[in-house]
């Protein structure tokens, strides 16, 4: 817990293995989407394009919990949100109806190709930003804006 | 060759990751050394870079070189990041960082076998 007056950071601490837990998915998830859309993108466009957006908001969501501003913590829980929907109704669609997915994709079988870290991951980070959102008894320092 | 050097590799980073748990246990931040002990992590994915591309050029390739080489550049890519990141945090965080990051190489290294033998 951080001292009265100061500001609760996203991506120190505890927030700094999030962060990285974080950047690491990214880059898996990039990594997997660019290989799919370079050479299998006629294979099945729709779960290609999916790994890619996955790809992008994992991204995001790496940069806005590292910076940890107003806009990026506002940022962040958007992007964690998006995630956690994102897992859960993929997840379930590739169980109910294999068909719509034919191709894996890093929220497929709730991210069970990752270990199930794509379905952990959301969980902890919204948890995080709540942990360490801004007390409301504080006005905003311009520290904070930085 | 590929598979005493996937084993070399993933032995120095499962080593590298439990200095770093020691490190965690003991409420220490990252250190200087260990970020060495990363760049000979470094060293051995090069090392495995420049024999799978012989391998590859004399005949040899797996049936997926894109997936391996993108499962090597991934690897490659994400200990100095890593260390970058842990050591701008001065606390037991610092290492938790290392330890995560040095078990996500071997991980992919693993991964890297089957490829080569897929």
């Amino acid at each position: 817990m951080s001292a009265p007056g100061t500001v609760r950071r996203t991506g120190t601490g505890f927030g700094r293995v999030l962060v990285a837990a974080y950047g690491i998915l990214a880059l898996a998830a990039s990594a997997r989407a660019g290989v799919q859309l370079l050479r299998d993108w006629h294979e099945a466009p729709l779960a290609y394009a999916l790994s890619a957006l996955a790809a992008a908001v994992y991204v995001v969501a790496t940069v806005a919990l590292a910076r940890g501003g107003p806009t990026a913590r506002r940022v962040a829980w958007a992007a964690v949100g998006f995630e956690l929907v994102g897992v859960l109704a993929v997840g379930t669609l590739s169980l109910v109806d294999p068909e719509a997915f034919p191709r894996a994709t890093v929220w497929s079988g709730f991210g069970s190709g990752y270990g199930y870290v794509p379905l952990v991951l959301p969980f902890v980070g919204l948890w995080w930003l709540w942990r360490t959102r801004p007390d409301p008894s504080l006005t905003p320092t311009p520290e904070d804006a930085a | 060759m590929v598979l005493a050097l996937v084993l070399v590799v993933v032995a120095a980073c499962v080593a590298l990751a439990a200095w770093a748990v020691v490190f965690v246990v003991q409420d220490r931040a990252v250190v200087l050394r260990q970020v060495w002990g990363g760049a000979v992590v470094e060293g051995l994915l090069l090392v495995q870079g420049v024999v799978l591309g012989v391998l590859g050029a004399t005949g040899t390739a797996p049936s997926d070189p894109v997936l391996l080489w993108g499962y090597l550049v991934t690897a490659l890519v994400i200990l100095p990041v890593a260390a970058l990141w842990a050591f701008a945090e001065r606390t037991r965080w610092s290492s938790v960082v290392l330890a995560v990051a040095a078990l996500t190489v071997a991980f992919l290294e693993w991964r890297l076998w089957q490829i080569w033998n897929s």
